[in-house]
């Protein structure tokens, strides 16, 4: 072979190359022809081997020629295979079209329950101001329910809280009350606690449930005042309902706090009884030995279920406790 | 206790609208449950105010009492209706005789009444307005007095007594027969009145049968006396009911207001049954009446707790307008002594309410409570929560009183506490677990409709130890039912199995640290071959599995229900603490499938290929079950995928072919398993 058959085999070559790359109907059809003309036993390797069969003088030249067609078909190539993939993707582009309004496969996402809400809810912005969250036993015993709070045998107060007795002479706490109790026993003043809980009081009709939840809040520092428990009420139903409520405070009674009130807020035109609260009474603190010379505390405790009715706008209280799935989705 | 407010014109010059009253009556601490517009044949427009008192306000059961209040709220001159002594015409035969509970006794006979004479009209309209029924002039006066003035009286017919009055306790097991035909027994804990022969009044609760007022009574005698509150305290409500009079005497009642209201129930006896009087015959124990002590007030601390600045001139005011006796002391102090008809009143704390009442709560100021900084700890229950609401789980939370034929069912033969006043017998047992509420609100969603149920609650669970020690854990317990996921219009949902409900549980286990193991259980209500203990770090946590199917059978059930039951007390969250380095080498792997026998469980499997893959082992992974044809019966094949991975090189084939080897020696060794080729 002379140089110039080589010449002649290289423009062959290379126009063969292009009208092939050309013809390519997919991208393995490209490759195939690829193959055929650049892969390792392809023509242009073959070219390459023969090179032994020119003069010395001539091999210099006659390489840099195969390594120009070598480079030349690469680009055809390169040009040729992503001018292909773009007619593959517009096809399936054209022919890929689904119903996108059909309905995606999923699992059904459950829920958590709007009295677990109400207390995470409360929990969340009084923790934020440093309150530990406590528990007690649902099970208690008179001293803790009753006289721990200043509740005395017998005492007309006790009217109030219409109580579950127990077979092993305890009873079912009839409010979140004794956790103050068993707080203050085992620890020492500052306190800050939040107790949410189940509470149980024997009546059941349209607004009443035999269990229901409470919030109990503990404040005894020194110089916790009235003016702080209606500053701290307000801010807390603010967050609560997410806006500004109208809200007041009157005077009640609970045998465990004095001064007592209750707090209305306005709801509809009415005022709602939310909340009870008070400066904890003296006889309270001195029964789990807080120096009361040093600090003074408030409470409060307020109903889970009504707020949470206030809250989502739910009519009936029995609705918490019968769980139809009807009423448990939508929170 | 309702009323009519032209009633209170009879104390006080008032002039505000029922609306403004009402009002002030809440926002002083009486509470106004409602109020509705009448008009009186008497007095014109009228309206009827219903009040809802708390315990600690007994001196505002009666008009009396309530018109005290709006007198110091509004500033107006109380004053109290014609009270003179009546004159009387003999002197009565009956003594009477205080005791220590009872230490102020007043009677009077009035001989010769008519008894067929009407209540007098504006006395029946008011009780009428008050929800109190008529019964005769005289009964009908003495309940018009207690509304009026505090005070129950009660009168006797006369000449039914036999002998001096003594008040006493009541012997053991002693009987009486009340008004209204109920028949007591008492203890000496109860106080009566007594004639010389036996007791003829629940004293302060209600009289007795055979000394009642009849059509045929010509002479009664009337008693206005004071009762301790200690003493009724409880007891009417201990034989079940409560009176009108028994409300009042255990609230406490004015101790100095008993002549007072004979001599005003006098008049108007004389008014409208005449007769003879005799008369007023009492007894008083002095030393025994309540003692009212003085209470001092630091009206400098006082204000700085309520935020106020109420001066001492002003805090003497309301003082004395509430009928106080009070004293100006050094410095910031006041010296008080509360009232004979305020029982609620002992210490400093009491007054400090009462400057707060009177100043209104509504104008006490505000102050923002400062936030403490503190570290708010993960609150593992709610993640928990969270995670299942992810799982598709609905939140449920039930009673946790059960009936006792659901205990007999789920309760897992613990012993349970018992409500002793249940509400009804269906709610009678606390429960030992949360399984039956679950099955319940099952049932309930079933009845509606939905087929597909996963449900979960936490809550606590109770159970007693040598009668009266009570055990409450927090578990959290779920209950899966339906297909595994909703049908879709490309393809059917499978039915949850019990690897739906494993899998769960594996995912809330990881939650805790330890290792967790599941070991088959005897849980009565859980099906034999298809349930399973949890347990973690060798304790047990819980348990799961689908229910009995002769529980289903009773249930009315066709569907299978999964149920777990997870105890949270005492379990360690697994919190990532440092960071460990993971290989940057591939990892190779073998599929292996062996022969075995159906009894051999996949666990035992998993645990002889671990300890013979050698230091390189990293993971295995079941990946097919298979019995049947082409495989001996009593045998399984099972196909497992076993990986290696080391964190300093890449593992060599030969390697990998020693270790394959030893697993398929010790399959066959231990488990006499043979490698399915």
């Amino acid at each position: 072979m002379n140089l110039d058959s080589l010449k002649k085999k290289i423009s062959d070559l290379e126009s063969n190359a292009k009208i092939e790359f050309g013809s390519a109907k997919d991208k393995l059809e490209l490759d195939i022809i690829y193959r055929s003309y650049l892969g390792k036993k392809g023509e242009v390797n073959i070219l390459l081997k023969s090179l032994g069969s020119l003069p010395q003088e001539k091999r210099k030249e006659a390489g840099k020629l195969l390594n120009n067609l070598k480079s030349d078909l690469e680009k055809n190539y390169a040009l040729t295979s992503s001018l292909l993939n773009d007619k593959a993707n517009l096809s399936r582009l054209g022919k890929d079209k689904l119903d996108i309004s059909l309905p995606g496969f999923g699992s059904r996402k459950g829920t958590i329950h709007p009295v677990t809400r109400t207390i995470r809810s409360v929990c969340n912005f009084f923790e934020q101001m440093g309150f530990d969250v406590e528990a007690g036993p649902e099970a208690e015993i008179d001293y803790y329910n009753f006289e721990a709070l200043n509740v005395p045998e017998d005492h007309p107060a006790k009217d109030m809280h219409d109580t579950f007795y127990l077979n092993n002479e305890g009873l079912l706490r009839t409010h979140t009350s004794p956790v103050q109790i068993r707080t203050m026993e085992k620890s020492e003043a500052p306190h800050r606690i939040i107790c949410p809980g189940k509470v149980y009081r024997k009546d059941s009709d349209l607004t009443h449930t035999p269990m229901f939840h409470q919030i109990e809040g503990l404040v005894v520092e020194e110089g916790a005042s009235f003016a702080q428990l209606k500053g701290l009420l307000n801010d807390f139903l603010t967050d609560f309902f997410g806006e500004e409520v109208e809200l007041r405070f009157r005077p009640s009674y609970f045998p465990f706090t004095e001064p007592s009130a209750e707090v209305d807020i306005r709801w509809k035109k009415n005022w709602l009884e939310v909340l009870g609260c008070g400066m904890v009474h003296p006889n309270v603190l001195k029964s789990v030995g807080v120096d009361t010379k040093k600090y003074s505390g408030f409470a409060f405790g307020l109903g889970v279920e009504r707020m949470a009715m206030l809250k989502y706008n739910i009519p009936d209280l029995r609705a918490f406790f019968e769980n139809d799935i009807r009423f448990l989705d939508q929170f | 206790m309702q009323f009519s407010k032209n009633w209170l014109k009879d104390f006080i010059d008032i002039d505000l609208s029922t609306e403004i009253i009402c009002s002030q009556l809440t926002m002083a601490g009486l509470e106004v449950d409602g109020y509705e517009d009448v008009s009186s044949k008497i007095t014109g427009k009228d309206s009827i105010i219903k009040l809802d008192i708390t315990p600690n306000r007994g001196d505002c059961f009666s008009v009396l009492g309530v018109a005290r209040e709006l007198s110091v709220i509004n500033n107006l001159k109380l004053s109290l209706p014609n009270i003179s002594s009546i004159e009387s015409s003999f002197k009565d035969e009956i003594k009477v005789k205080a005791c220590a509970e009872a230490p102020s006794y007043f009677g009077r006979t009035i001989r010769d009444i008519s008894v067929n004479s009407k209540t007098l009209p504006l006395i029946a309209e008011r009780l009428k307005f008050s929800d109190q029924k008529l019964i005769d002039p005289v009964v009908d006066i003495t309940n018009y007095i207690l509304l009026e003035l505090g005070q129950p009286l009660h009168a006797f017919d006369r000449d039914k007594l036999r002998g001096n009055i003594t008040v006493r306790t009541a012997f053991n097991k002693e009987k009486i027969k009340l008004l209204d035909d109920q028949e007591l027994v008492l203890d000496n804990s109860c106080l009566v009145i007594s004639d010389e022969e036996s007791a003829v009044a629940f004293a302060g609760i209600m009289g007795g049968k055979e000394s009642a007022v009849s059509a045929s009574t010509n002479s009664i005698f009337l008693e206005s006396a004071f009762f301790k509150p200690s003493i009724i305290r409880g007891k009417a409500r201990r034989y079940g009911f409560q009176t009108d009079a028994s409300l009042r005497f255990e609230r406490g009642v004015d101790y100095k207001i008993q002549e007072i209201a004979i001599d005003r129930a006098s008049i108007l006896l004389r008014d409208t049954v005449g007769g003879r009087f005799s008369e007023v015959t009492s007894s008083t124990l002095k030393n025994k009446l309540p003692k009212q002590t003085k209470i001092n007030l630091d009206l400098e601390k006082s204000n700085s707790l309520l935020g106020t600045k109420i001066s001492k001139q002003v805090a003497l005011r309301y003082f004395k307008g509430l009928g106080f006796a009070p004293e100006s002391l050094k410095n910031s102090s006041i010296s008080a002594i509360p009232p004979s008809w305020r029982y609620d009143l002992t210490i400093e704390a009491d007054l400090v309410e009462e400057l707060a009442r009177l100043e209104g709560y509504d104008s006490l100021p505000k102050l923002s409570l400062h936030p403490i900084y503190k570290k708010i700890e993960p609150n593992s229950q709610s993640h928990l929560s969270n995670l299942l609401s992810a799982k598709g789980f609905n939140e449920t939370i039930s009673y946790s009183f059960v009936s006792k034929s659901d205990h007999d069912l789920f309760g897992e033969g613990v012993t349970a506490l018992e409500v002793k006043n249940p509400i009804s017998q269906n709610m009678s047992v606390m429960r030992t677990n949360l399984v039956s509420g679950l099955v319940r609100t099952f049932l309930h969603n079933l009845n509606h409709g939905q087929h597909s149920q996963r449900l979960f609650e936490i809550g606590n669970t109770f159970s007693l130890k040598n009668t009266k020690e009570v055990t409450e854990k927090n578990t959290l317990a779920g209950l899966m039912s339906g297909k595994v996921n909703e049908d879709n219009w490309k393809e059917k949902a499978k039915d949850i199995s019990f690897y739906d409900l494993k899998g769960v549980i594996q995912d809330l286990v990881r939650e805790f640290k330890g290792p967790c193991v599941f070991e088959t259980c005897k849980i009565d209500f859980l099906h034999p071959g298809m349930s399973s203990l949890i347990k973690l770090n060798n304790k047990i946590i819980g348990f799961m599995g689908s229910l009995q199917p002769t529980y289903l059978d009773r249930l009315g059930l066709s569907e299978d229900i999964y149920i777990f039951s997870i105890e949270l007390n005492g379990l360690q969250k697994n919190v990532t603490s440092t960071y460990k380095e993971y290989s940057k080498f591939p990892s190779s792997s073998r599929d292996l499938s062996f022969i075995v026998d159906k009894s051999i469980a996949s666990s035992s499997i998993e645990n002889v290929i671990k300890s013979a893959a050698g230091i390189f082992f990293k993971d295995i992974e079941i990946f097919d079950v298979y019995a049947g044809k082409g495989i001996a019966e009593e045998k399984k094949s099972i196909a497992i995928s076993v990986s290696w991975q080391s964190s300093k090189q890449t593992l060599k084939d030969s390697d990998i072919d020693s270790a394959v080897e030893r697993i398929v020696n010790s399959m066959k060794k231990k488990l006499g398993g043979e490698l399915r080729v």
